[in-house]
């Protein structure tokens, strides 16, 4: 009979912690490693790791024991309580991860097609040069978030992708710095008005005369105030900006004359001709230059400034000169004398391809 | 009686011994120098899951210390708390070796992507000064600004390094080496378009 009861009593009995609650937990704890929770939100992790282990050693510590069904279990319902919290962090954590894996591949690939269109703009306005190594620098940080990202390390992604966007930001301003007199509506008014004294001195002189757009890339030829010829050209290796001192790639702005005619066996090129660069307004400026701190007191003006075909068949940019493939140079040659008048500017319309490329580019900023 | 006589005192010794129970301070402070050693080699960051479920061993232990404490003194027990401490200490050694492991292994990682980052630099140097002047100047002009700029970002490798965040460095060094690697073969397709001739002489 007391046996009969004893039996009774014991198969009502329940052990103190299901194990399927553990295993839960165990999975949970394992989801939020998977989450890489201990680093991406280490709070959260050490709260439930801390009360993970305490309970552990609980349930360790009271494997032996058995409760009457009735009897209230404070450990079951703290367990149960952290696999409430373990699981919200679960999904939490998801969420979040989702959400910065979202935003770190739309920002990364944003800014990765946006330095591509940039870099381009600014080779084709041959504006390299003049940003020094920040284009690098953008570069760098692009790949660094883009690394980040193949790590799942979406935070740092982010962050770098951010600084990223701040460095284009910066190279844009920069350009604009640089060439924003190319779409400045008064100094594009100042070209064309020497411009058209070229033109109009052609006329009156019924001579020829050279008009050279940077912009454009276009040489032209005017005979009797009248367009003969265009040719393209090519420009120093920093030509679109203004030359300020000797060995800087810079092609001059300004009104010339030819000073010398060199064909063949006077020159290292196919044929030459001779500009008097420097000219008295380009050594004030120089002079100007130097006394502002601008330019080193160490820098020299330059000189042997040139209108010039190729070397060989392989040149493809001068330090600073104008140059012309041979056939075009033969047909300029021809033409010119000593003399002549060479007027270098800038751009010759408002919509020049600088301007429009430094307005995309400002579009670009705006977006970013 | 004699009998009685022995055992009256004996179960007062035996009461007593239990009763002045004290908690094994040597033992919990093992723990807690194993938890403090194990946070200082930086196993919150190279070992973040394990150092985080030493911290919860450690509460655990201070629960029962705490829980002990709070029992009438004839009632306390602290071979529980023994063992919790016994095993926090060993489990802390083990997070510190670990995490000082993955520590050098991060560093020693970081050192050779700093290495050959250098190197691809160093060989991108090499080749610009291969390169022809006055040829496709433009090309190597901007060549040479890139290649100075990436000389300059091998410096921020080394601030990462001495920082500790060995991560950073790697994605660093990884960026330049791929970089320096465009820029080396931009050279070498500009060095293929241009030939070898002599420079021209200009002041210009």
């Amino acid at each position: 009979m007391a046996g009969g009861i004893c039996i009774l009593l014991l198969a009502g009995c329940v052990p103190a912690v299901p194990p399927d609650l553990i295993a839960e937990i165990e999975a949970i704890d394992q989801d939020l490693v998977a989450l890489r929770a201990p680093e991406a939100a280490p709070e959260d992790y050490t709260r439930f790791a801390r009360q993970w282990v305490s309970l552990k050693a609980r349930v360790q510590t009271d494997d032996d024991l058995i409760r009457w069904p009735w009897e209230s279990n404070d450990l079951e319902n703290e367990l149960r309580q952290l696999h409430g919290e373990g699981w919200s962090a679960v999904s939490r954590l998801n969420r979040r991860q989702a959400a910065q894996r979202q935003q770190a591949e739309s920002a990364l690939g944003r800014l990765e097609a946006r330095f591509l269109s940039i870099t381009s703009h600014v080779d084709s306005i041959q504006g390299r040069i003049a940003l020094g190594g920040k284009p690098v620098h953008t570069d760098l940080l692009l790949k660094q978030a883009r690394s980040f990202f193949d790590q799942k390390d979406y935070p740092r992604a982010i962050h770098t992708a951010e600084q990223a966007s701040h460095a284009l930001a910066a190279q844009t301003a920069a350009l604009t710095r640089e060439l924003g007199r190319y779409a400045d509506h008064q100094q594009i008014t100042s070209w064309q008005a020497i411009a058209k004294q070229t033109v109009d001195w052609s006329r009156t002189h019924q001579s020829t005369a050279i008009l050279v757009s940077k912009a454009e890339r276009e040489l032209t030829l005017y005979k009797n105030g009248r367009k003969v010829l265009s040719y393209p050209v090519r420009l120093g290796f920093n030509g679109i900006r203004a030359k300020r001192f000797q060995g800087d790639g810079a092609t001059p702005e300004g009104r010339y004359r030819v000073t010398d005619l060199r064909g063949a066996g006077q020159t290292q090129f196919y044929r030459a001709l001779v500009l008097d660069y420097p000219n008295a307004e380009d050594r004030w400026r120089f002079r100007l230059a130097q006394k502002s701190g601008t330019i080193t007191p160490t820098s020299r003006i330059g000189g042997q400034i040139e209108i010039h075909g190729r070397e060989n068949e392989l040149m493809a940019q001068t330090l600073g000169c104008i140059m012309l493939d041979n056939a075009d140079m033969a047909a300029l040659f021809s033409q010119v004398s000593i003399g002549t008048p060479v007027t270098i500017v800038g751009a010759l319309t408002r919509e020049n391809a600088v301007a429009n490329a430094l307005a995309q580019l400002s579009d670009h900023n705006a977006d970013l | 009686m004699q009998l009685r006589l022995i055992t009256v005192p004996l179960s007062l010794v035996i009461l007593l011994a239990v009763g002045c129970a004290k908690p094994p301070s040597e033992q919990i402070e093992a723990a807690e120098k194993a938890l403090k050693e194990a946070q200082q080699s930086g196993a919150a960051t190279y070992s973040a899951e394990e150092y985080a479920k030493l911290e919860g061993s450690l509460t655990a232990l201070r629960k029962e210390v705490s829980e002990q404490d709070g029992k009438l003194a004839l009632f306390r027990d602290y071979g529980k708390v023994e063992q919790l401490a016994s095993a926090a200490k060993t489990e802390g050694e083990r997070v510190r070796t670990d995490a000082v492991k993955k520590k050098d292994e991060a560093k020693a990682a970081a050192l050779q992507a700093q290495q050959v980052a250098q190197e691809a630099v160093n060989s991108t140097l090499a080749l610009v000064g291969k390169a022809p002047v006055g040829k496709d100047r433009a090309a190597l002009e901007a060549i040479k600004m890139d290649v100075d700029t990436l000389k300059a970002s091998l410096n921020q490798i080394q601030t990462s390094i001495d920082r500790e965040d060995y991560p950073a460095a790697q994605s660093q060094a990884k960026a330049i080496h791929e970089k320096s690697q465009a820029v080396s073969a931009e050279i070498q397709s500009a060095l293929a378009k241009v030939g070898k001739r002599k420079s021209s002489a200009s002041t210009k």
